[in-house]
């Protein structure tokens, strides 16, 4: 049951069609995950914020730097030295003190995850490297919870949803694995991406709209053009398929 | 038998900023065997030392992957191949 003021906040996107109090409800319950409070971490936790999402969880290990601010929007020039979860918690509960932000700092791992993404209904990815996010992507499955993969470099970002057991997994479509290393971006670029991420999110969650699965939208912001590709579900992927995928 | 190849970004420098280059080939392996004789420096974005093909880069034919076949997917007069890297930045 929403409250009045709950109401009035989210009046505009309640008027939506097939949102209604019903969907602002359903959002209210949601615990999300967002994996990274950086680049992609931080406009998507904002915008869900924003949305009244019940429970957000946020989980990063670094520290704000010089460097992280031309994009991690969420961290200012005062916050440099401070944990990004910590300067994340403080601009979303400013924002929005009706949801509950629990911020942890910590690195997801093999060890770790299991007890990191408890309870949780979805996962936003918004990590910065590959060894992670097919961490994530695996326990995702495994576990049956929808997972939000987003990524970019330079002017260019990705972004599909996997709802287990029904679409093409993060596995299927990348089989490599890419050195980690400085990546070039500007912080635009995160936004775009994680704005769709959030998008949807939000749709999931509520039951509306068509889901990104099996498609892996590509935004490329120089030539300023979104590409769909199609990708399928890989029947020998050693995450989702039944078989385990020869490298 | 023409085919486009849509260059990634991240390599147009070595087309000389060709976004799409014109190949012929009946396979994607033809297609890139042109390309790379076209632009040599290319090769080893592209190939590993023994030949095949980077496990970070998927070729897409109409916007969809050629994986599991690769190199050896047949293409035909028209067909559009995208040459993509993986992403993992955040």
């Amino acid at each position: 049951m929403l409250t009045a003021q709950e109401r009035e906040r989210y009046d505009r996107q309640i008027m939506i069609q097939d949102f209604g109090e019903e969907g602002q409800e359903k959002l209210k319950k949601a615990r999300v995950l967002i994996a990274g409070a950086g680049g992609l971490g931080s406009p998507a936790a904002i915008y869900l914020t924003a949305a009244g999402i019940g429970s957000i969880r946020i989980i990063d290990h670094d520290r704000v730097e010089l460097s992280n601010l031309n994009r991690q929007i969420l961290h200012w020039h005062e916050d440099r030295g401070k944990s990004k979860v910590e300067s994340a918690r403080e601009k979303l509960i400013r924002l929005n003190p009706d949801v509950k932000i629990e911020a942890i700092r910590d690195t997801l791992t093999e060890a770790t995850i299991d007890h990191l993404v408890s309870d949780c209904n979805l996962i936003v990815d918004a990590m910065d490297n590959l060894p992670t996010r097919y961490l994530l992507n695996k326990t995702a499955i495994e576990k049956n919870i929808p997972f939000f993969h987003g990524a970019v470099y330079g002017f260019e970002g990705r972004a599909m949803t996997i709802v287990p057991g029904k679409s093409a997994c993060l596995r299927c479509v990348y089989r490599g694995v890419i050195p980690e290393e400085k990546f070039p971006v500007i912080g635009v670029t995160p936004a775009v991406i994680a704005c769709i991420q959030a998008t949807e999110a939000v749709k999931y969650l509520v039951g509306i709209g068509e889901l990104l699965i099996n498609r892996l939208l590509v935004y490329e912001g120089l030539g300023m053009q979104f590409t769909e590709l199609r990708v399928k579900k890989d029947p020998h992927c050693e995450h989702c398929g039944q078989a385990t995928r020869k490298e | 038998m023409s085919i486009t190849v849509n260059i990634h970004q991240a390599l147009r420098r070595i087309t000389n900023n060709q976004a799409t280059v014109e190949v012929a080939g009946s396979t994607v392996g033809e297609c890139l065997t042109e390309l790379v004789q076209r632009f040599p420096d290319i090769r080893s974005k592209l190939f590993d030392k023994k030949g095949k093909l980077l496990n970070y880069i998927d070729i897409y034919v109409n916007a969809e992957s050629s994986y599991p076949e690769e190199l050896a997917k047949p293409v035909k007069d028209g067909d559009k191949l995208s040459i993509t890297l993986m992403l993992a930045g955040g």
